[in-house]
């Protein structure tokens, strides 16, 4: 799931020229500075814009690590117990493993000036808190929408459902990812908690997802890959792996638009963390009060294409108004189970 | 003494490529097999209950027998095609022969994934094979028949490991010498006849070997089918390869791994059995 939206992200990051840079030049960091922050994070979110005010106010150095995969960035922080780093980024479906592990530590936001800024969508997500604690603040996010020929529809498809019409059969295509397909699924089925399914509600789900299964040209893996298939055969309809894929699709002279359906969609909510291991926790405070900077949320939408969580028109520019209508990732109940379902319907 | 130690350590040095980057890895998957998952987390342990889990789960068996079926199939096409141009290119002469030779086996110099995006392009619904049709008038407007569905899954591995089956039966059929045929001719024999009991059989430990690459590799080849084959590629190196990732199961993916190598093993002990009953 997340693999999926990382790739999406890996299109607007600078390459990896940038972490080789970062790997490189942490070393001579760590001997030359005194005070220091060290980030674990995703490419992107930590781009000089933001952090050389930030060291310019704090005097502090900061050594950025970037990662490839969420399991990575996991192993990192379980290798150390959280003490090679200070701040981390990541999103909504991976708090549930750092806060059984202890990785991470409550934020005190009466320390964070700048938490006023976060818009109110933002402002209450379950999936970051526990016990009355907040553990994450949101900083970037995205969905996996529905992408449509706007061509084929004047009036963008305002339900998932539109991809169980046999009248689009052949001209659809639906990313192939276990637990992603089975959230789409419950949620076009009603289920309150599209997470948490019971065995009852999995098996609705299998015979929902094997019914649409017959009506698909084929499910994809992969953000290029996608957005080919629906160029190279003049497709209609996709479970898209991100907001990107529009963009690229536009490329390729394909009329594309996307559409937040009413049954919402699913989305990703890259948040700040303090771990568990951090030694300046004052300044962990500081990066995470630099990054909700309102400039820094217009930055993150306006030069790379994430929508952000603090500049409201800075979304709107670039069309990411919907974030209360999505379903953020959560830790699904088990793991090993929706791989089986999905492979279920892929096998019938 | 002197002598032997530093043999023994050459010997050592050797052993520890194929040690260390074949058996180590097969040992520790086939170790990882056997043990189960407990609260996320990989346990030690001798469990069979992964093999037991393959074996009741028809969504797996099921896959997994549906996958030799494909192969199986995949194989007899190569067959059937790669024995007679194996036979054709041989059949030439002098710098033809060799010239023919190495068109066959110009495939194996271009990516494995190159080769797929190619074959879709030309089968795909703006592919040059629907261009074609439709420019003949045989259809009225591109059609999606020939992609994303089991045919192409057939057609497009067929294509990919059609030059292993060639090349090893092109080799014994070169190794036959040619007094043998003229023998035979002079004895009155049909050219049907000198197939049957003179080429076919010296020419069989070359073709058993070209079913068996073709098969082996068409065994392990999860990516093609689901490339082409559209909603039905799910094939038992996709099931694999699915417990991986954020589904963390390794045991049960190892143990399926196991089942695999162990088919293929077995395929090719039997096929070197009667490969060597079948030696003149």
């Amino acid at each position: 799931m997340k693999k999926a939206t990382s790739i999406s992200r890996r299109k607007f990051a600078l390459g990896s020229a940038a972490t080789i840079a970062s790997f490189t030049a942490a070393p001579a960091i760590v001997r030359a500075a005194a005070k220091e922050l060290r980030v674990l994070t995703w490419e992107g979110y930590a781009e000089p814009d933001w952090v050389d005010p930030f060291k310019a106010a704090t005097g502090a150095d900061v050594s950025i690590v970037y990662t490839g995969s969420v399991d990575e960035m996991f192993a990192k922080m379980q290798g150390s117990k959280g003490a090679d780093f200070d701040v981390v980024a990541f999103d909504t479906s991976s708090f549930k493993r750092y806060m059984d592990s202890n990785l991470i530590q409550p934020i005190d936001l009466s320390k964070v000036a700048n938490a006023q800024n976060i818009i109110p969508e933002f402002k209450s997500i379950d999936a970051i808190k526990r016990d009355d604690k907040q553990y994450g603040i949101p900083f970037a996010w995205g969905s996996l929408p529905l992408i449509y020929d706007a061509t084929a529809f004047p009036t963008a498809p305002d339900s998932w459902t539109v991809m169980w019409d046999p009248q689009y059969a052949q001209q659809m295509i639906a990313l192939d990812d276990a637990n992603n397909s089975i959230v789409l699924a419950a949620l076009v089925l009603g289920f309150p908690e599209p997470y948490n399914l019971t065995d009852d509600q999995f098996e609705q789900v299998k015979q929902k997802l094997i019914e649409q299964k017959k009506l698909l040209l084929t499910y994809y893996a992969g953000f290029d890959e996608g957005v080919k298939l629906f160029a190279d055969n003049k497709l209609k309809l996709m479970f898209s792996m991100g907001e990107p894929q529009v963009a690229a699709l536009k490329g390729k002279g394909v009329n594309a638009a996307l559409s937040i359906p009413k049954e919402k969609a699913i989305g990703w909510l890259d948040c700040w963390v303090i771990s568990a291991g951090a030694k300046d926790v004052d300044l962990a405070n500081q990066w995470i009060n630099t990054c909700l900077d309102k400039k820094v949320g217009n930055l993150l939408s306006t030069k790379k294409s994430y929508g952000n969580t603090t500049d409201a028109e800075a979304n709107k520019s670039i069309g990411m108004t919907y974030g209360d209508r999505l379903a953020w990732l959560l830790t699904p109940e088990n793991f090993e189970k929706r791989v089986a379902v999905w492979n279920e319907v892929k096998a019938s | 003494m002197e002598r032997l130690l530093p043999r023994v350590l050459l010997f050592a040095l050797a052993a520890c490529l194929p040690l260390g980057l074949v058996l180590l890895p097969i040992g520790t998957f086939l170790v990882l097999s056997f043990f189960h998952m407990e609260n996320s987390q990989i346990v030690p342990s001798f469990w069979l209950a992964n093999y037991a889990n393959f074996f009741r789960n028809w969504t797996y068996l099921g896959t997994f027998l549906g996958t030799l079926w494909l192969c199986t199939q995949v194989t007899a096409i190569c067959m059937l095609l790669g024995y007679p141009i194996a036979w054709f290119v041989w059949r030439r002469s002098g710098t033809l022969r060799y010239f023919l030779l190495l068109l066959t086996v110009l495939p194996l110099f271009m990516s494995y994934i190159v080769k797929l995006y190619t074959i879709r392009s030309v089968l795909g619904l703006n592919g040059l094979l629907n261009q074609v049709l439709v420019g003949l008038g045989i259809l009225e407007k591109p059609s999606l028949l020939f992609m994303f569905n089991q045919h192409a899954v057939l057609g497009t591995m067929a294509v990919l490991y059609i030059p292993f089956a060639i090349l090893p039966i092109f080799l014994t059929l070169e190794r036959i010498p040619a007094n043998l045929m003229e023998a035979s001719r002079d004895l009155g024999a049909s050219p049907w006849s000198t197939f049957r009991y003179v080429v076919f059989p010296l020419a069989l430990p070359g073709t058993i070997a070209g079913a068996l690459f073709t098969f082996v590799l068409a065994l392990g080849d999860f990516v093609t089918p689901q490339m082409v084959g559209g909603t039905t590629g799910f094939t038992f190196g996709r099931v694999i390869w699915s417990q991986f990732g954020l589904a963390y199961n390794w045991p049960f993916g190892a143990a399926m791994a196991a089942i695999l190598l162990a088919t293929a093993l077995l395929i090719i002990a039997l096929a070197s059995y009667s490969a060597s009953r079948q030696r003149i």
